[in-house]
């Protein structure tokens, strides 16, 4: 079982890298946003599914990225690709400054505080304008370049996939789980835990900053209501909850499912499809909190690594 | 921005922060109540909120009677909307950790906003009653943010009579305190979450009703709400009912004072940087309540 799916992997791989030779622009702005998605569900797991901190603005990173990425681009000529990276820097700086003092409070505090957090990035972004644009948004300069965001995005998708299935399948992982399960106890065993949440928040930060940055990219034009809505935070938190949140693969299941099911059936409705996506959050929460490979983790014993 | 701030002024910003100031209290305490209460973060307050603005809408709109005399239909009407979401959905999680009750009410919120915005399309309404202000001393006061903070404050005033002197108040405050015990005193914890749950709704919905003939209405309009509520509760204390008073007006100061030096965008991120610091150096609120 385990080499089957170890030799399906590099042929899937292989499949995706060579997809965009016979795309169409339609299926490569779907992949790209289905690999965006993967990478911000996978992301908010590393944090929230793995120390259990519920991270409820996560976006703030993916807004921070996105703006940080785009002022490089548009006011100083940076090429887009070392742009994201550093988009995914400001978002890291920005974890740490939050986090060192934020990951002290409990349960819903760090909650609120992460909302608050979004709220005031977003308010802070509006009232820059000689740096963001305020209001009316920020322009990055004409390039056609969905293919190779597309591999950036992939390339996220991956990288972060990869370092949640390091970290799951070793001793740190270990930890941020035990932090999770019991912080007194892990604190009792010895595990630093400010350290280890702070290591979990950083790295879980990087991503959403880069993807954010290639968003902006992608994109061509940001404003503060479309890289700051609550909107998606709660999505990453609920294509990683129907998967399964902390473990690896459930992230990358429930953020395919969930993506290809709203791109088909709800893009049609305008209001409609946000009731029907509310009605599907109520149901995830309510009747499968541990998502689907949880609930398959439960009746079959799998493995960590899945 | 640089114009000179004379005392009236900073009069008028005391006097325009302790209106809106009680119009935050009285939505907080029905946030204050369902999380002393359940310990559930509830999103979903603003959009009760909103609704409550668009029952006072229609109806100063279709009947043509002083939108106030709505706060009878509103109460009421919300009250018992709020035990149907507690009855079936929300009375699921209570005991469940905070990440299916934010996200639960979230899912609650999206699909009644979008419900408003199908059936009240997301036309911005408003209520024109009562325009124009009054004039004391140097001082301007717009008719109609005296008369909702009137309101506010005699709602405020029943509310707190109704948790201090009568038994359902009790049992809610002992539920509060420790469901454990409140239990095994014989109080029925199930109906108490379902009665703060509606009253909490209730008063959301009468700041609704209130904030209708002042602000713009639209199907959005109640997030901002349920932001400034949890502000208003953190810094009052999680269940210190008393405490969500003094964080309303504390609010409603800090952000009319902000605005005064700053724009009206930034004084919204001084109310969270206020957040924050609460958070981190009094963690329990300004008057103290349940340690985190």
């Amino acid at each position: 079982m385990r080499w089957a799916i170890l030799a399906a992997l590099p042929i899937g791989l292989l499949l995706l890298a060579l997809y965009p030779m016979v795309a169409t622009g339609y299926g490569i702005q779907f992949m790209l946003q289905l690999f965006m998605w993967v990478a911000l569900a996978q992301s908010w797991n590393l944090i929230s599914g793995l120390t259990g901190y519920v991270s409820f603005g996560h976006v703030a990173f993916f807004g921070t990225g996105a703006y940080g990425a785009a002022i490089l681009v548009s006011k100083h000529a940076w090429h887009w690709v070392p742009a994201s990276l550093m988009g995914g820097v400001a978002a890291v700086v920005l974890a740490l400054i939050i986090g060192y003092p934020c990951l002290r409070l409990k349960g819903p505090y760090f909650a609120i505080a992460m909302l608050g957090l979004n709220e005031v990035m977003r308010v802070l972004v509006s009232y820059f304008e000689g740096l963001t644009g305020g209001g009316s948004g920020l322009s990055l300069p004409t390039l056609h370049a969905s293919r190779q965001v597309y591999y950036g995005m992939g390339l996220a998708a991956l990288a972060i996939t990869g370092v949640a299935h390091i970290l799951i399948t070793s001793r740190v992982g270990l930890r941020f789980m035990t932090i999770r399960e019991d912080e007194i106890a892990a604190e009792a065993m010895g595990i630093n835990t400010a350290r280890y949440k702070l290591f979990a928040f950083l790295l879980s930060a990087f991503v959403p900053g880069v993807v954010g940055g290639l968003y902006a990219r992608d994109q061509g034009y940001i404003e503060p209501i479309s890289v700051f809505p609550l909107l998606t935070t709660v999505t990453m938190i609920v294509m990683a909850l129907f998967g399964g949140k902390g473990t690896i693969w459930g992230p990358v299941l429930g953020a395919v499912t969930l993506f290809i099911f709203q791109e088909l059936v709800w893009a049609r409705f305008l209001y409609l499809h946000q009731v029907l996506f509310g009605a599907i959050i109520v149901v995830v929460v309510l009747l499968m909190p541990k998502g689907i490979l949880g609930i398959l983790q439960e009746r079959y014993r799998l493995p960590r690594w899945v | 921005m640089n114009v000179a701030i004379t005392p009236t002024m900073i009069g008028q910003v005391i006097i325009s922060g302790l209106l809106a100031g009680a119009l935050y209290s009285m939505v907080a305490l029905g946030l204050a109540l369902i999380y002393g209460v359940m310990r559930v973060i509830n999103i979903a307050h603003g959009t009760l909120l909103m609704l409550g603005a668009y029952t006072t809408f229609w109806w100063f709109r279709l009947l043509g009677i002083n939108p106030y005399l709505s706060l009878l239909v509103a109460l009421p009407l919300m009250f018992l909307l709020g035990m149907l979401l507690q009855r079936t959905l929300v009375t699921r999680v209570v005991d469940a950790p905070e990440l299916s009750s934010l996200l639960l009410t979230f899912g609650i919120s999206i699909a009644l906003v979008n419900v408003a915005q199908l059936a009240f399309t997301s036309d911005v309404r408003s209520v024109e009653f009562l325009t124009g202000a009054f004039l004391v001393g140097p001082f301007a006061l717009s008719k109609s943010r005296l008369v909702s903070f009137a309101f506010a404050v005699v709602i405020t005033v029943l509310a707190f009579w109704f948790l201090q002197k009568t038994k359902l108040g009790k049992a809610i405050r002992a539920t509060s305190q420790s469901s454990e015990v409140a239990m095994v005193c014989g109080i029925n914890v199930q109906r108490i979450h379902l009665y703060a749950f509606g009253i909490a709704s209730a008063l959301a919905a009468a700041g609704g009703s209130l904030v209708a003939v002042i602000v713009a209405i639209q199907p959005e309009m109640g997030t901002v709400y349920t932001f400034k509520s949890f502000l208003v509760i953190v810094l009052g204390g999680a269940g210190n009912y008393p405490g969500a008073l003094l964080g309303g007006m504390l609010l409603g100061l800090v952000e009319q004072l902000s605005s005064l030096f700053l724009t009206t965008q930034v004084s919204e991120a001084v109310a969270y940087v206020l957040l924050v610091l609460v958070l981190l150096l009094r963690p329990t609120g300004l008057l103290g309540g349940r340690a985190r």
